[in-house]
């Protein structure tokens, strides 16, 4: 018979470093529910500088989690980007992990779910 | 960050692209629902006046139209905005799709004389296949219902053939009007008291507030 103290229902792998950060964690959630969106667009809804999203986007697009790409050059140039595959599957790994970590911190749904389990 | 503010940031930064979202297939819905009814009608009104088959290929004008408008809106909202949502891709996909399927269809149909029979028929389900699922993309069941309407009408046209075959164009039009202008106009109209709406909101924060 299972000892019901050890049924651990929270397991979740490590946080990804990348996404912990305000700014990289926006750009992400917004790109994931769009297909895809301008540089303007991104600053607007993360309410970042530019020079702080240039170089998160940077960040982002190094890992492999977004792609950038650029139409028209000089001052009109415009750059579009899009999330990945790699970047998807990344931000709701994150998310599920948030999740069990959130239901872990809180005690009371610990209970909740000694009982049940 | 603490997990909750990280969960915080998550479900605030979804629900404001949600709430900035616009609805889906508006401007396609005007864009290629005007050209096509009046297509009908011009067919219409010249095969009763002067009985001629050729306006059988009087379709052609409707993608000439059509196409490089959609393409110009397109592009120019996707600056205005500067994001575009998965559902106005899958809605622009799915009737590119529909319009070479009806360009398709009109092609062939006029080659093999069976034009007279059958085409209106065709158009009709494709317009009403089209709406319904742009309306299931952007959950408005008016557009839906409308759409279901402009099916049901479309079965009058196999009940006009030989020489009252020219009134199809006419139901085809009635068709268009239902299931694409109608509809486009509503989108419209919802969009713009939506955002009288958002403008009419009071911020929640007092620093967000008006200055008196």
């Amino acid at each position: 018979m299972k000892n019901r103290k050890t049924v651990i229902p929270f397991r979740f792998g490590p946080i990804n470093g990348l996404l912990h950060n305000e700014l990289r964690l926006k750009v992400m959630v917004a790109l994931d529910s769009l297909e895809s969106a301008n540089f303007m667009y991104l600053c607007e809804i993360t309410e970042a500088t530019r020079g702080n999203l240039s170089i998160q986007l940077a960040t982002l697009r190094d890992a492999g989690y977004i792609e950038v790409s650029k139409s028209g050059s000089g001052p009109t140039s415009r750059s579009c980007c899009r999330i990945t595959r790699k970047g998807e599957d990344a931000l709701h790994e994150y998310e599920k992990n948030l999740r069990l970590l959130f239901e872990q911190e809180v005690p009371e749904q610990i209970n909740e779910y000694r009982k049940i389990g | 960050m603490e997990t909750k503010e990280e969960l915080d940031i998550i479900a605030h930064t979804r629900s404001e692209i949600q709430a900035r979202r616009e609805d889906t297939g508006r401007s396609l819905f005007l864009i290629w629902g005007y050209p096509t009814a009046i297509c009908f009608l011009a067919e219409f009104a010249v095969l009763m006046l002067w009985g001629k088959d050729i306006t059988a290929w009087l379709w052609i004008v409707i993608p000439l139209i059509g196409m490089p408008l959609m393409m110009i809106h397109k592009r120019r909202d996707y600056e205005r905005t500067g994001r575009r949502t998965l559902n106005e891709s899958y809605a622009l996909q799915l009737w590119m799709f529909l319009g070479a399927a009806s360009a398709v269809s009109g092609f062939t149909l006029g080659i093999t004389d069976i034009y007279s029979q059958c085409y209106c028929t065709i158009q009709g389900l494709i317009i009403a296949t089209g709406c319904f699922v742009t309306g299931e993309l952007s959950r408005h069941r008016p557009m839906k219902l409308c759409s279901i309407v402009g099916a049901i009408i479309t079965f009058a046209c196999p009940f006009l053939q030989g020489d009252r075959w020219p009134w199809q164009l006419v139901v085809a039009a009635c068709v268009t009007i239902i299931a694409l202008i109608i509809p486009g106009h509503m989108l419209l109209r919802k969009n713009k008291h939506e955002k009288q709406e958002d403008s009419n909101t009071i911020p929640l924060w007092p620093d967000q507030w008006p200055a008196a």
